[in-house]
């Protein structure tokens, strides 16, 4: 098909996990907390359809939908805590919806 | 092809920059769709155009939607709230976690470069060979994957359901 | 599939099939004595298949699971420990409002993840058990929809669990692209036979450690715990605490007997301040907390360093020693847990240390019951805790390793001094308890359930010998 090299494609994987990993610890705003869980799972996903296709195998695609199953089943519990939550607190506020200290 | 790869790459980390920055979720969450739209882009490149489709039908199409669905649902509008927003702003709020993220962006970096030996990515599996290795070797896999799913649906349904009489009264903390 | 996999998988097949019977019949009548007799009917079939499955095995099904002694054996243990938290449910949940099928539905689908774990011998399906068992806990954790601190609980769960996955999964991924194979044996002989990118695997090596020390809640990687622990109602605490880690253990035993015990030393160095740390950090914060949920979170990460320990200094004795070990732990924390679930009211939990306050005169039997466990905890002797304990430090001065042996000496005296603190606080006379802590109606299954587990500890610690035979076929004969 195309000759890029797997490394490359693993390094676009690894700095979208990155930047997702870096707006799970930077925002506040829950929502936006779960948008950036999406961006690190998906470069996981990414980075196994690289490697399937590194080897031909139609594993890594597999692994893909895999994820994905389990992205949209995440999101949809998320989600709905999150809906309780802001109708039970009246925030979204990571930091003013914490009870818990210790 | 080649070229395909590393400008949808580009488009990818500039749009997902753009999700964890701006301030409207709905903006946010339009960038993410543009940045799964240019993942799906690199999928064809590399030859996965099943996963490429599927990238475009269930993230780009039913999980964004799911997140457009409840930011309507909660009716936050442009300045959600006032103080986290304002807090971004300082320093002293991103400054940290973002060093651990270029940090970790760096430790990949090496990671991955170090040995040097690049192997080509980029051979063309087709969706029959993934459907037939996915019922054949992963069928347990795509079972349990509907158990994930039917737990998926349980959680939210519980936790979005409507409360009961009894219940209403109770813990308001 | 061949009827020898079919036969093998039954007990896997018959919890997932005691869900959907449990939905069935809550479309048609909500009741909480239906839903509990249902699952309860579900985990014995599957126990009972376990006899069956175990004249066939060890059988391949797929390259996904193995069902062989090891993953019986763990089976068993995750069965019957799911089966004494649907029991401990019942009576938590009746005392409150709201509905309460879901949880069970939930509990099967969590076990079912669990069961998936200890029998995988794949990435692929390893993320797909975890998975299973981690979306049912966020709605478990989060279940009380009318108390904040669940929500909240459930909430962060979710997000650093998701986190931990994904450091999982990516791990996971470059070793798949350096190696070619997800599977655990091929993996393993590969990177034996060497020939590959040595940063880069141990680059993902690292990233998948990150995601197992999470489920363990291991030191770096413990945030989580109390808060989750406190915000989670008391049953479903008790099941994260014993089936989460239990069927994140056997993963790792299973990794471990396949690798062989040959592990680098700058791992186990590393391994072996991880453990240290775990022990030392859990037991000192726990010396802070007033909220017995807290104090039991942090000893929880307490214990699975002393785990650690069994892996790292058990040499030939370390499949046995941990298996013990684990098994000790699981008793005891479901039976503490239980034991807050039982005791609390219908209003909230008896969470705080002052809800205890002179439970011994209005509730001997749970107070003595309780005391029972908190002494296994600490390893007194004539409990499980206690044989745990001692085959940890056997092992470790089979090896010479000083140095743990010693942390987890002056640990067990810290430990010793919070439990005793809890003891104390029950024979203390009554004080100004809040009000709604304590609840007005026994919880009889509840009450009988952790009374049988009572027995069963001190069972153990007096007559260890019987349970070290079947642990030694079964670890032993893989």
């Amino acid at each position: 098909m195309t000759s890029v090299p797997m490394d490359h494609g693993l390094l676009l994987a690894g700095l979208l996990f990155a930047v997702g990993l870096a707006g799970v610890l930077v925002r506040r705003n829950i929502l936006y907390v779960l948008m950036s869980l999406e961006i690190m799972m998906n470069s996981a996903a990414l980075a196994f359809v690289v490697a399937g296709a590194r080897w031909s195998q139609p594993d890594g695609q597999i692994v893909f939908i895999f994820i994905v199953t389990v992205a949209a089943a995440e999101v949809a519990v998320g989600l709905a805590l999150v809906y309780q939550m802001f109708k039970r607190m009246k925030t979204l506020d990571a930091d003013a919806a914490s009870l818990m200290r210790g | 092809m080649t070229i395909a790869f590393y400008v949808a790459s580009a488009v990818a980390l500039f749009a997902t920059l753009m999700v964890v920055t701006r301030r409207n979720p709905v903006h946010a969450v339009l960038y993410l769709m543009v940045s799964l739209l240019a993942v799906a882009v690199v999928f064809f490149t590399l030859g996965a155009h099943f996963a490429a489709a599927l990238e475009v039908i269930i993230y780009a199409g039913a999980i964004i939607v799911l997140f457009v669905f409840m930011i309507m649902l909660l009716n936050i509008g442009p300045p959600p709230s006032t103080r986290q927003e304002s807090l971004l702003l300082t320093p002293g709020i991103w400054v940290g976690p973002s060093a651990l993220s270029v940090l970790l962006a760096g430790l990949f970096l090496y990671v991955i470069l170090a040995g040097g030996r690049s192997v080509q990515a980029g051979s063309y599996v087709d969706a029959k060979t993934v459907g037939i290795s996915m019922f054949e070797i992963y069928f347990l896999g795509v079972e349990l994957a509907s158990m994930i799913l039917l737990a998926g649906l349980v959680g939210a349904y519980h936790l979005g359901k409507r409360d009961l009489p009894d219940e209403a009264e109770g813990g308001n903390g | 599939m061949t009827e020898a996999q079919f036969v093998a998988l039954s007990p896997l097949i018959l919890v997932g099939l005691a869900a959907l019977v449990v939905m069935l019949a809550a479309s048609f009548k909500r009741s909480n004595g239906l839903a509990l007799g249902l699952t309860l009917a579900g985990f014995a079939a599957s126990l009972v298949s376990l006899a069956w499955a175990a004249k066939v095995a060890p059988v391949q099904v797929t390259p996904l699971i193995l069902i062989d002694r090891l993953a019986l054996f763990y089976l068993g243990l995750v069965f019957l420990t799911g089966a004494a938290v649907a029991l401990l449910g019942h009576g938590y949940f009746e005392k409150r409002a709201g509905y309460r099928d879901e949880f069970y539905m939930l509990l099967l689908m969590a076990t079912l993840g669990a069961g998936v774990l200890v029998a995988t011998t794949h990435f692929a399906a390893l993320f797909i058990g975890l998975e299973l068992l981690t979306i049912s806990l966020y709605a478990l954790v989060g279940y009380t929809r009318t108390e904040p601190r669940s929500l909240e609980a459930g909430l962060k769960y979710l997000v650093l669990a998701t986190v931990s996955t994904s450091f999982l999964l990516f791990g996971v991924a470059l070793l798949y692209a350096e190696l070619g194979t997800m599977e655990f044996g091929k993996m393993v002989d590969l990177i034996r036979q060497g020939g590959h990118r040595e940063t880069l695997v141990n680059g993902a090596i690292a990233l998948v450690g990150i995601g197992i020390g999470f489920k363990l809640a291991l030191v770096p990687l413990h945030m989580w715990t109390p808060d989750v622990y406190e915000g989670a109602p008391a049953p479903v605490t008790a099941f994260v605490a014993t089936v989460s880690k239990g069927a994140m253990t056997a993963v790792l035993l299973r990794l471990y007997l396949l690798v062989g015990g040959a592990i680098p030393d700058s791992v186990m160095t590393l391994l072996s301040v991880i453990a240290i740390l775990s022990m030392f950090v859990g037991n000192l914060l726990a010396l802070l907390q007033d909220n017995v949920k807290r104090i039991l979170a942090y000893s929880s990460i307490a214990h699975l360093g002393y785990l650690l320990v069994a892996f790292i200094a058990g040499g030939n004795f370390a499949p046995e020693a941990v298996t013990y070990y684990l098994i000790a732990y699981m008793a005891t924390s479901l039976g503490t847990f239980g034991m807050v679930s039982v005791i609390s009211g219908r209003e909230r939990e008896a969470e705080e240390l002052r809800d205890y306050a002179g439970l011994f005169w209005r509730r001997p039997f749970e107070a003595g019951v309780f005391a029972a466990m908190l002494m296994s905890l600490a390893g007194i002797p004539l409990t499980a805790g206690f044989i745990g304990k001692f085959y940890l430090l056997a092992a470790g001065v089979d090896m010479g390793a000083w140095v743990l042996l010693g942390s987890v000496v002056i640990n067990s005296a810290l430990g010793l001094f919070y439990y005793l603190r809890i003891v104390a606080s029950m024979y203390a006379a009554e004080t100004s308890a809040k009000p709604g802590a304590a609840a007005r109606e026994v919880a009889l299954l509840g009450s009988a359930t952790l009374a049988a587990l009572a027995l069963c500890l001190i069972w153990l610690g007096v007559f260890p010998a019987g349970l070290i035979t079947l642990i030694r076929s079964a670890v032993l004969g893989v």
